[in-house]
């Protein structure tokens, strides 16, 4: 199976289990405001999950998220996890030191790093770049997912071909 | 003080021509902006980080607007009506 379509079968899956999660950790009913917000929140978690594995940038977008949920031990126990192996990874990271560049690639880089999660606490360039990539392929991932469930048809339960309808 | 830094360490510190190249390449894949220059080994990498900037921006600016349009969805659906079954279906 393409690698692509298992990142998102992997992202369909934890965005379910996330869905619940968030479900019965807030307070019903919501307003479309709060909705979005949690729908926002339950797909970033969803893909740093479907990330198993290493990267900075999951663990960052799983940090950082969870600031954004109400008290409830499993968002807790997963935060946990995710802090304590950030702090391991951001010794490894700083000891790889500065690199320094034109003005210009300077400036871009780090505005780069403000966009990628965890970003700011990568200091080595080809590490960098390879989060970058990885992040870029979840995140596509995410997007593709969300515009086909947000293109189903309530009635008929179809997907419209035609996605720029609504 | 970044001149200084700059000197003493260009020569290892710079984005090398095999390291753009390799990344352009994979980011080629997404972004079919990039405009390929006449010498690839010539890519700007300020460009290259340019783009790849513009496309995660962009990404997560759909992110955004598609949790909108779900919430809004979601909203017009009442609990136990069937367009909440159909939902319920294509999440499970």
């Amino acid at each position: 199976m393409n690698t692509y379509n298992m990142v998102k079968q992997r992202f369909i899956k934890k965005w379910i289990n996330t869905l619940h999660m968030l479900d019965s950790s807030i307070e019903h009913p919501l307003n479309v405001t709060e909705r979005k917000n949690a729908i926002r929140l339950s797909s970033d978690l969803a893909i740093a999950a479907a990330r198993s594995g290493s990267t900075v940038w999951s663990r960052a977008l799983i940090s950082r998220s969870g600031n954004k949920t109400t008290n409830k031990p499993m968002a807790r126990r997963i935060l946990k996890k995710a802090r304590n192996r950030m702090k391991n990874r951001c010794r490894t990271l700083r000891r790889n030191g500065n690199f320094t560049a034109k003005v210009g690639v300077r400036k871009r880089t780090e505005f780069l790093k403000s966009l990628v999660p965890g970003g700011e606490l990568i200091d080595d360039k080809d590490y960098l770049i390879r989060e970058t990539l990885d992040y870029i392929v979840y995140l596509r991932a995410q997007v593709d997912v969300m515009r086909t469930v947000a293109a189903v048809d309530l009635v008929t339960g179809n997907v419209t071909n035609d996605r720029r309808n609504k | 003080m970044s001149n200084r830094r700059s000197r003493q360490s260009s020569s290892a510190s710079r984005i090398s021509d095999d390291q753009m190249i390799d990344l352009v390449s994979k980011l080629r894949q997404f972004l079919p902006e990039i405009h390929e220059r006449r010498r690839s080994d010539k890519v700007s990498a300020s460009k290259v980080l340019q783009e790849t900037c513009n496309y995660i921006r962009k990404l997560h600016r759909e992110v955004d607007n598609l949790s909108d349009r779900l919430s809004q969805l979601l909203d017009s659906v009442d609990e136990d009506s069937p367009e909440a079954v159909v939902i319920r279906s294509l999440l499970m």
